[in-house]
């Protein structure tokens, strides 16, 4: 009877041991169609999105930054902060490099310490605060900040661990695949910079084996091209589906679209800061002689009239959702307390004239073109609202290699601005666009609008050096609060993140719009 | 020969010096790289850094001084995008799109040509009108939508054909080719004929007005009145007088299928040089930018030069040593 049961318990091992084997395919080949183009491979070169996408299929990080910018553990199995500037990383044993060779804690040494001294600086925005990393023992990492930093976590999330044999190794090592090794779910094949790249399903990844075999991210920044290669079958999944080919994706028997919310804010910036601003004159094209965006009844006037709802259904075509801070509910600083703005042009036209322009001023809005989703439709779109309240208004759109130097130094009155909130939490936005400019702390480097109040400022200081979760949250919420009870940005809407794929597998999308075929299920 | 040789390349090295002023300078007017560039949470310490790690911080007079330097080492100078010497980047996707312009001149000259001879020959056959009705098309559909059509006729519809992309290379002298593959060539067909569309009808119009104005030369009379064959006529005498305005255009028109395939080669994802230089204009990749002005100066100064070449075998009247 023992024998008997022993056998069965040995059988039954030995069938959920072989599941993995079994349930992989010999061949489950997955081509992703990417709309941008990772410049190199070398995963700390630049922190672009593409490259970051692209990285991730090779490279692990120490912490898994997932869909909503939660942390989660990988190459790390725990934290902790030791203290307000000492964060120490257990790490996950028995992981191993595609090459074989062992990961140990000399791997994550080098690695965070290249990312933060590449001459490039791709990575600085994360790596400012690390003073050093030192390996405990080979399985412990201590990191070391120069400030206590409650991003430090998000930071190293970004960060991909190479081989520490590679840690001096240029830009080609990592294109022409000497490099290219990671402990990550894929391993490198082939990578033609510009067209494609090519990757093996890693059968020992930790996390368990990926369904695909083979994985090809090919880049297709061209709209006709992506669209063309889903419709023929050629490609299974491409990102940032083009507007013009949605319904054609809709109609087919063997395509579907996936929506899905990025964390990406459209928002419209005021110039606050001047007593007169340069593209705002009075109804009968004469100057005036004060700003009337620095008046909150002007700019909340202007919110009412634009009807967000009609541009993110129609202009759009869907792809994108009304905004009324920086980010949606389920992230890190959403407040329920703001109240959101709806169209109500009627009333605008009276707030309006309650701030003293009864029959509105002339206006020229500015914008990128060919940046955004849709962005100088948008913009077209908001000038003819805002016309109907009797704001005159003028829309000029500039090539985005001239518009990004000219926004965030003040140059307009009203300015078309896109934040993608990174971090996932409402300090990155704050530091960037509302915070008072001050170049020596770094803060309001985008901060075109002049926006300088000092209670944001506060708090904003407050949040960055708090490390406790629990008081921190409040303290975010706080800076949507008051940076939209005040309206010092006008909401637009939050991009939305469009694929199209096969019916035959699944995706949810990300907030950060990467496509990671990992996560890339077949349907059942 | 040796003399004019010399002297072209004299004058193709000014050409070159003046295009990299011009690029340095119009680059420079428009807008700044480190802002398209930098992480958007980079702060301003972050910032300078980068501006100098570019060399930016420096005066223009001063970085086009320190960028001739380089050249004098071959240096182009590092992509910005890339961190890679600009030039490595031009001479990698240089084959692709020398493979595609190749092959779409090849089209065209051997399509249009005889398409051409035969409407000069023949100028009142209604088939030689429908040639001449096609040329037309030929010339005034944009070539986008003509990619586009083709990917959604001859791709999606019938499947007959990949959408885009290079397809699987083989390798010949140390480069990849697509030629040499089926998959590959399969992936060519479309784009080398959107590509080979306009200069088709180009070279066809050339050609029958060329026939046209050589048949009622005298010579040509003369050789009928001799009983010569017409196969000799035409081949002989008419085709190569017909060769030289053809040759000119045929070899200018090779260098801006080079220079200026973007259309094409962004709408079949073809990973050749022109989708590059797009790329780098848009993100302001200076170093990338000047590197392919230059390449594509050096090219024209050497397509010329070997026109010139070709005259002189074609025409014994022309000598280049006169002419420079």
């Amino acid at each position: 009877m023992i024998k008997k049961i022993w056998k069965s318990a040995a059988l039954m091992l030995l069938a959920t041991a072989a599941v993995p084997g079994i349930s992989l395919a010999e061949t489950a080949p997955l081509t992703i169609g990417m709309s941008t183009t990772p410049t190199t491979l070398d995963p700390h070169e630049d922190s672009s999105a593409p490259n970051n996408a692209t990285s991730r299929h090779i490279w692990d990080s120490l912490i898994n930054l997932t869909g909503t910018s939660a942390n989660e553990p990988e190459l790390a199995t725990g934290w902790k902060a030791i203290d307000p500037t000492h964060w120490e990383f257990k790490l996950r044993e028995g992981v191993k490099f595609h090459d074989g060779s062992a990961f140990d804690a000399q791997d994550v040494v080098a690695s965070l310490l290249r990312a933060r001294d590449k001459p490039s600086q791709g990575f600085a925005s994360y790596t400012r605060n690390i003073a050093n990393v030192t390996a405990k023992d080979p399985m412990t990492v201590i990191v070391e900040t120069s400030v206590p930093d409650p991003l430090l976590l998000n930071s190293v999330s970004r960060i991909r661990i190479i081989s520490a044999d590679c840690a001096d190794a240029s830009v080609q090592d990592f294109d022409g695949g000497k490099c290219a090794v990671g402990t990550g779910p894929y391993i490198f094949s082939s990578f033609n910079p510009g067209d494609r790249l090519i990757l093996k399903r890693n059968d020992d990844y930790f996390a368990g084996a990926s369904h695909w075999s083979d994985v090809t991210l090919r880049f297709l920044p061209d709209d006709g091209a992506r669209l063309a290669s889903l419709l023929s079958g050629e490609i299974d999944i491409v990102e940032a589906l083009p507007a013009d080919g949605m319904s054609r994706v809709e109609q087919s028997d063997a395509l579907q679209v996936i929506n899905g919310q990025s964390s990406r804010l459209v928002y419209l910036g005021m110039d606050v800061g001047r007593n007169v601003s340069p593209f705002v004159k009075a109804a009968d094209g004469s100057a005036l002689t004060e700003n009337p965006l620095k008046d909150e009844r002007v700019r909340r006037a202007m919110l009412m009239a634009i009807n967000r709802p009609a541009i993110v259904d129609r202009v759009m075509q869907k792809n994108g959702t009304v905004a009324d801070q920086f980010v949606a509910e389920g992230y890190a600083g959403h407040s329920e307390m703001i109240e959101p703005v709806g169209y109500d042009p009627k009333a605008a036209k009276a707030l309006l004239a309650e701030a003293g322009y009864p029959d509105g001023f002339r206006l020229t809005l500015h914008g990128p073109s060919g940046r955004y989703v849709k962005d100088s439709e948008v913009l077209q779109a908001v000038g003819q609202m805002l016309a109907r309240i009797g704001i005159q208004t003028q829309v000029e759109v500039q090539p985005w290699s001239m518009y990004s130097e000219a926004y965030p130094d003040g140059k307009f009155s009203v300015y078309f601005g896109s934040w993608g909130v990174n971090t996932g939490e409402t300090t990155n936005p704050t530091v960037a666009l509302v915070a008072t400019r001050n170049e020596e702390k770094g803060t309001g480097r985008y901060n075109g609008g002049a926006v300088s109040d000092p209670e944001i400022d506060d708090v904003l200081a407050k949040a960055s050096s708090t490390l406790d979760e629990t008081e921190r949250l409040p303290l975010l919420k706080k800076l949507s609060e008051l940076t939209f009870g005040k309206l010092w940005l006008l909401p637009m809407h939050y991009e939305n993140v469009v694929l199209g794929a096969k019916k035959t597998i699944r995706y949810t999308p990300r907030g950060d719009k990467y496509t990671l075929a990992y996560f890339v299920e077949p349907a059942q | 020969m040796a003399i004019s040789l010399i002297r072209r390349l004299i004058q193709a090295l000014f050409v070159i010096l003046a295009m990299t002023v011009i690029v340095f300078v119009g680059v420079s007017v428009i807008g700044n790289p480190v802002d398209i560039l930098i992480n958007p949470d980079a702060n301003q310490a972050e910032r300078l850094r980068l501006i100098a790690h570019y060399g930016l911080d420096q005066p223009l007079w001063k970085q086009y001084l320190l960028f001739l330097q380089g050249l004098m080492h071959g240096d182009f100078g590092d992509s910005f995008v890339y961190g890679r010497p600009a030039l490595g980047l031009i001479l990698e996707r240089l084959p692709a799109t020398f493979e595609l312009a190749i092959s779409a001149l090849l089209i065209a000259i051997v399509v249009g040509l005889p398409l051409g001879l035969y409407a000069g020959l023949h100028p009142h056959r209604i088939s030689s009108r429908i040639i001449m009705s096609g040329s037309i098309l030929g010339f005034s559909l944009p070539t986008f939508w003509v990619g586009l059509m083709l990917v959604m006729v001859f791709s999606v519809e019938l499947h007959w054909l990949p959408t885009n992309g290079r397809g699987a290379t083989a390798e010949m002298l140390g480069v990849q080719w697509s030629f040499l593959t089926r998959d590959g060539l399969a992936h060519l067909l479309l784009p080398a004929f959107n590509l080979a569309l306009f200069k088709t009808s180009l070279v066809l119009r050339l050609t029958r007005a060329g026939v046209q104005e050589v048949l009622p030369q005298d010579y040509i009379k003369f050789a009928r009145a001799k009983g010569l064959a017409d196969r000799r006529i035409i081949f002989v005498h008419v085709l190569k007088n017909l060769m030289i305005p053809l040759v000119t255009i045929i070899g200018l028109e090779f260098g801006s299928l080079i220079a200026f395939s973007v259309v094409t080669e962004s709408i079949f994802a073809w990973p050749g040089m022109g989708k590059l230089i797009i790329d780098s204009i848009n993100l302001l990749d200076r170093p990338v930018i000047v590197a392919y002005l230059m390449m594509m100066v050096v090219l024209f100064v050497a397509l010329n030069f070997l026109i010139d070449v070709c005259y002189t075998l074609l025409d014994p009247r022309v000598r280049l040593d006169a002419k420079a």
